[in-house]
């Protein structure tokens, strides 16, 4: 009896770990976009998301939208958001070295999480609509029904990315800058104008993430670093260039923190992936950049 | 004019110039010795404040600054430099002068164990494993028995009056910031200092050139993580009451790049310079916050933050040498070195 009690906890948290780790790979992909194709280390990446989560609590409350319409809403707006900051600020970082695009966007954190605390305060919010407390159950086995939506989200957000770089034109020329950003100029392509496409498209990203998290997860403006450390662990783990590998990454992720918060107390789940992210980047750091100056 | 008279006379301008320097330190050092008895109670406790942020920033500079290594996490030997002196001293008996050392040499310690693999990236892959290390051990530090966990130590008070007692803080501060600004004098003078420049320039020709860069980078973290511990430890005793989220606040690593960085990175003046600007700007918004209305409403005092982000994306963008960095462009030197 107790074995069929902890196997289907298991299996459980198997299911929820990889729901999770389709949401864990949609707040990475911005991340890992910007680094492979700009070679930008966005470290104001998870101050996005935290945004994203505040415009669905802020649609929820204002105009009573459901998170779902919100995740179609994020879409444009960050696109908007992240236009913007390339143009005043990382085309301006990327001609510098990459220490100064650093300071720079830890300054862009610090500015977007104090005007959220100042606008929204530190306190905890919740997103609660109807089928937040709902849940599925098949065989014993109980699924959250906002970490379905939430994963199917993600899912269909990643997929279309996916098709979107693999078979447009857009995607192909985005790759070849991801390659050698020279000789694609060469070759005629607007890199430009594709830096400001792909700050637009890992901003959105970032935004619905956040939407989606919000779903799942309490949120306030300063627990963001959270999400830094998640993305950059599956960032490390699936390198760059391959949101295939992003996602098996993501996945793995989502499995270590659901797994090892069966284990464990809940507040060693932050250890183990803050210690992970240690080990990774120790590992793999260096290697992330040289295979990325090899490509670039 | 002979070459030898033209030796003699450059020798002997040189000499005056270092004589004034020296007198002019001697003012200001005496200055600020004799302000300690003079100035009110509130006007101490924000001068302490000062020199324990310039003796961060001198610390971080070492490596930050002249070898160009960006360490997000100073936090982290500043607060294991807090905890050890408040551990040790409520619960091992430790005399509290004695924690004061032991807890810089066990920020030392940490900076070994975490700081030297770290030193095997480079560029902002070293700057986000500093930050996550600094996450770690504020999760360690909440989480474990003997830090109290998340509700902190309470350190025990000197037995003076309360005047007197921030007197001693600001001597305290007073006379390490001074040690950690004479130090940073030193090594930008030194052999030491020179090949932290040549890591900073380009590291693989410095190695090629004979550089010992991987000893060289471990001395400077390691220097600035004993400073820095020692920094805490006072620190600990100064606020009386330790807590992780506080402690450990990524706030306190932020300022001291941005303080440095205002200033000037790579200089030893530079947070003697950008530390005092930036804590008189917090001071200034935060007594305009309270009288300025803003769209209708007041801004609340927490917006010195905002301002810190923009002063640092602008900073970072438009004067990368900081305050120095311009001083030396309208002297017509060089920028760097």
């Amino acid at each position: 009896m107790l074995t069929t009690i902890s196997l289907s906890l298991l299996v459980q948290a198997l299911i929820n770990g990889l729901l999770l780790g389709l949401v864990y790979t949609l707040i990475s992909l911005g991340l890992s976009l910007t680094l492979g194709i700009m070679g930008v280390v966005n470290v104001a990446h998870s101050t996005l998301i935290m945004l994203g989560s505040y415009l669905a609590l802020e649609l929820l409350q204002r105009l009573g939208l459901d998170p779902i319409i919100s995740a179609v809403i994020a879409v444009p707006v960050f696109f908007l958001i992240g236009v913007l900051l390339e143009r005043l600020l990382i085309s301006r970082v990327a001609r510098t070295s990459q220490t100064t695009g650093l300071l720079v966007l830890f300054g862009v954190l610090v500015v977007i999480e104090g005007a959220a605390i100042l606008r929204w305060t530190t306190d905890t919010q919740v997103l609660s609509v109807s089928y937040t407390n709902a849940s599925l159950t098949l065989a014993g086995i109980a699924i959250a029904v906002p970490r379905l939506i939430a994963a199917a989200i993600a899912l269909v957000l990643v997929w279309l990315l996916d098709t979107f770089l693999r078979s447009t034109l857009y995607g192909k020329a985005i790759r070849a800058m991801a390659q050698n950003r020279d000789a694609a100029r060469i070759s005629g392509i607007d890199t430009d104008r594709l830096s400001l496409l792909v700050f637009g498209l890992a901003t959105a990203t970032a935004g619905v993430g956040g939407v989606v998290l919000a779903m799942i997860f309490p949120f306030d403006p300063q627990d963001h670093y959270r999400w830094l450390a998640w993305a950059f662990l599956v960032v490390v783990i699936g390198g760059l260039g391959s949101i295939r590998n992003t996602l098996l990454a993501g996945l793995l992720i989502g499995l270590i923190e659901t797994v090892s918060s069966v284990l464990f107390p809940f507040q060693y789940v932050y250890f183990i992936v803050y210690l992970l992210l240690v080990v990774a980047l120790l590992v793999r750091g260096q290697g992330l950049a040289g295979s990325q100056s090899r490509a670039l | 004019m002979s070459s030898a008279l033209l030796e003699q006379v450059t020798a002997r301008t040189r000499w005056r110039r270092w004589l004034y320097r020296g007198l002019g330190a001697a003012a200001a050092v005496g200055l600020l010795a004799v302000l300690g008895v003079l100035i009110p109670l509130d006007w101490v406790t924000t001068l302490s404040a000062v020199f324990m942020y310039i003796l961060l920033a001198e610390s971080w500079n070492i490596l930050g600054g002249y070898a160009g290594y960006l360490n997000f996490g100073m936090v982290t030997f500043f607060g294991v430099g807090a905890y050890t002196a408040g551990v040790l001293c409520t619960q091992y008996n430790v005399h509290p002068l004695l924690t004061i050392p032991l807890a810089g040499v066990m920020a030392t310690v940490v900076a070994l164990l975490v700081g030297v693999p770290a030193l095997r990236l480079r560029g902002v892959y070293f700057a986000i494993l500093t930050l996550i290390i600094s996450f770690l051990t504020q999760v360690l530090v909440t989480n474990l028995d003997i830090t109290g966990g998340a509700s902190g130590i309470y350190m025990p008070s000197l037995p003076f009056d309360p005047f007197t007692n921030e007197q001693i803080f600001y001597y305290a501060f007073l006379g390490l910031m001074l040690l950690a600004v004479l130090l940073a004098f030193i090594i930008e003078r030194s052999r030491f200092g020179y090949a932290l420049v040549a890591i900073r320039e380009d590291e693989d020709p410095a190695e090629i050139l004979g550089v010992h860069t991987t000893w060289l980078k471990t001395q400077a973290l390691l220097l600035g993580a004993f400073l820095a511990g020692v920094a805490g430890a006072i620190y600990a005793f100064h606020t009386s009451y330790i807590e992780p989220q506080g402690t450990f606040s990524l706030d306190i690593s932020i300022d001291v790049v941005l303080m440095s960085l205002v200033g000037g990175l790579g200089t030893w003046q530079g947070p003697v310079i950008g530390v005092p600007l930036m804590l008189v700007t917090a001071q200034v918004l935060r007594i305009l916050a309270g009288e300025l209305p803003f769209l209708g409403s007041t801004i609340p005092p927490e917006f010195d933050r905002v301002v810190f982000g923009i002063i640092l994306i602008l900073v970072a963008l438009l004067a990368p040498y900081g305050v120095m960095g311009l001083v030396r462009r309208v002297r017509g030197r060089r920028l760097t070195v």
